[in-house]
């Protein structure tokens, strides 16, 4: 089917590769929106580069169909694909200069050197480096490499951009930074970006939609909002953070809350779900901000309460992380207090003995 | 961490004595080049005679000419030929691959009298070519390939290769890319190794010696048989001059080089 006018920029349908006796990408199918930013992510090794370098060209694949606006482009070479890659090592060319390297790709397309310099020139306007065009990258520093490395693709009005971890050899102000200037720039410009990386933190900022991968597989896809508050798999709720994870089965249920038995013998409560059934509920997960903590003799309100003992407590600066074994389990359970909710409890301290709680709503039902 | 004054002096001593030691029987003969001694063994007085004298002679200036000629379209064949191998062996994967590896060792590891003896007897005996440039050329660039196929495969080991990824990623066919960016990457290194190869070939006699045949006389073959007859005097000098000048602005050369290379 050759539809131009697709409403995915990228589709991929059903999409295997292997390499010798592993399968790095293991029937992937995804969507991407035109416009929009869309992200892989998952921990080293799940197949997210792969499946971008499987867009890109830079490896074919074994089964399945890649489309880039509703044609299929499988047998077709990196260099007559209408995407362009930022890589994760940057791949400046160290032996041009920075005007060259941008020039490339547009030379590459045979377009006349009046225009070439035009939107060279503009381009180092957007990107802020007017005046460093005849430096080498080697002379260059990682946030000017960057936008360079950035400039050189995007000058090419790729229909989608991928970018390949692009900012983790940063450091961490610079990596803020350079978080913001991708997004507004990709605001801005309106193309459809496809980003790999391992931080679900930069994943959570930048992403119209997220795809967890795990082991060559799709784990879950969907908005920010529904991959971090509501993990399908206990694989994303350990990913996300949420890392107060409960196995268990359904024990009880009735007016849209249900009980769960944990393998560690408690009963948690949780609000029935939409989309999981009760029969395939694995578990629960809980992120550890939403856990309170109050002294021992608070009267407890709601469901999910239970006494615990402070085993360990961290400082960690914006928030205490707190570590509490809970009565009756040899359970542990991690919770965040943020300061601002340790100025109406009493200072704790290890060894005291505390009252756990956190809402029905908290209670997130893996499968 | 400032040494004890007494063990830098000894140091000192010490280095100069190696390198006076080494160097002294190249000096004196550089020395005695410009000697106006008939015999080039003692002092008398400043000349550039020799020099003059060489150039002049016309068995030398062929002889050279041959040598050059010979150096330069094995440094062409030996270089191209190598890159390609290496680039074949860093970067695929064929049947073979390790033997083709051990073998283009070979020529180096095996004594030169045992290759050339043996390629003398191949080019007569086996394939029955006339021997001429074409067996010469041969044998110069059999022996330099493996030095151009290591320097180059050195050389790939610290590149970014990437860069060729990013190149077709930008539109760059694989020739563009190699052309764009492959060539320039390794060009440190394919320059080294004609660097080396050159010198090389230049100076051998060995392998020459065998494989020319009537006729193709190299400038140390020329050399070699004027000793002989006792004729050539304050020349050796002279040529040994330029022996010992050319590896070592060849060196340097490549000193200078690789030095660029750091990218």
């Amino acid at each position: 089917m050759n539809n131009r006018d697709s409403i995915y920029c990228v589709e991929l349908k059903n999409v295997v590769k292997r390499f010798k006796t592993i399968t790095a990408v293991d029937h992937v199918s995804i969507n991407v929106e035109q416009g929009k930013v869309f992200s892989l992510l998952g921990p080293s090794g799940c197949g997210k580069t792969t499946t971008l370098r499987l867009i890109a060209g830079l490896e074919f694949l074994d089964e399945g169909d890649v489309l880039i606006d509703g044609i299929v482009v499988n047998d077709i070479p990196p260099y007559k694909r209408e995407c362009s890659t930022v890589f994760q090592n940057l791949a400046l060319f160290p032996h041009m200069t920075m005007e060259d390297n941008i020039a490339y790709g547009l030379e590459r397309r045979k377009v006349p050197k009046p225009e070439i310099n035009k939107r060279v020139g503009d381009m180092l306007d957007l990107m802020g480096l007017i005046g460093m065009e005849k430096r080498r990258p080697s002379q260059l520093s990682g946030g000017q490499q960057q936008r360079v490395a950035l400039a050189r693709s995007l000058i090419l009005r790729p229909k989608i951009l991928l970018l390949d971890e692009p900012l983790s050899s940063l450091d961490r102000k610079l990596r803020k930074e350079m978080q913001i200037e991708l997004k507004r720039i990709q605001q801005e410009v309106g193309i459809t970006f496809l980003y790999v990386t391992h931080d679900q933190k930069v994943a959570l900022s930048i992403s119209d939609i997220i795809a967890v991968m795990r082991d060559g597989k799709l784990e879950q896809v969907g908005s920010p909002k529904a991959i971090y508050e509501a993990p399908r798999t206990m694989f994303v709720a350990a990913f996300m953070g949420a890392i107060n994870i409960f196995p268990g089965k359904v024990s009880a249920g009735g007016n849209g809350k249900i009980n769960i038995k944990t393998e560690s013998g408690m009963t948690i409560s949780a609000i029935e779900s939409k989309d999981i059934h009760n029969e395939e509920i694995s578990g629960i997960s809980v992120h550890p901000e939403l856990i309170e903590v109050s002294p021992r003799d608070k009267d407890a309100k709601g469901d999910n309460n239970f006494i615990g003992k402070i085993r360990e407590i961290i400082y960690q600066g914006d928030f205490v992380e707190m570590i509490i074994s809970l009565d009756r389990s040899d359970k542990l359970i991690t919770a965040h207090l943020m300061r601002s909710s340790l100025y109406q409890e009493d200072q704790f301290s290890p060894g005291e003995e505390v009252l756990v709680h956190w809402d029905l709503r908290s209670s997130n039902i893996t499968k | 961490m400032k040494s004890s004054g007494r063990s830098t002096i000894t140091l000192t001593v010490l280095t100069v004595l190696v390198y006076m030691i080494m160097w002294a029987p190249a000096i004196v003969l550089i020395v005695f080049s410009f000697s106006s001694n008939k015999y080039g063994i003692s002092w008398e007085n400043f000349t550039t005679r020799w020099y003059f004298e060489l150039l002049s002679n016309v068995g030398v200036r062929k002889a050279l000419a041959r040598s050059v000629f010979i150096a330069l379209v094995t440094v062409v064949i030996a270089t191209v030929t190598g890159t390609l191998t290496a680039y074949g062996l860093y970067k695929f994967k064929f049947r073979g691959k390790g033997t083709l590896r051990t073998v283009i060792l070979l020529p180096i590891i095996i004594p030169y009298i045992v290759t050339a003896g043996s390629l003398l007897v191949y080019f007569t005996r086996v394939i029955h070519i006339p021997l001429g440039y074409i067996t010469v050329i041969i044998a110069h660039v059999s022996f330099s390939i493996p030095l151009s196929v290591f320097v180059v495969l050195g050389r790939m080991q610290r590149i970014n290769w990437t860069l060729e990824e990013a190149s077709m990623d930008l539109g760059a066919n694989k020739l563009t890319t190699w052309r764009k960016i492959t060539i320039p990457l390794l060009l440190p290194a394919i320059i080294a190794s004609a660097v080396l190869i050159f010198p090389w070939s230049f100076n051998d006699f060995t392998v020459t010696y065998f494989t020319a045949g009537v006729g193709i006389t190299t400038l140390p073959i020329y050399v070699f048989s004027q000793i002989r007859f006792g004729t050539i005097g304050p020349v050796i000098n002279t040529i040994g001059t330029i022996f010992i000048l050319l590896p070592v602005i060849g060196l340097l050369l490549m000193n200078f080089f690789q030095k660029k290379e750091m990218l």
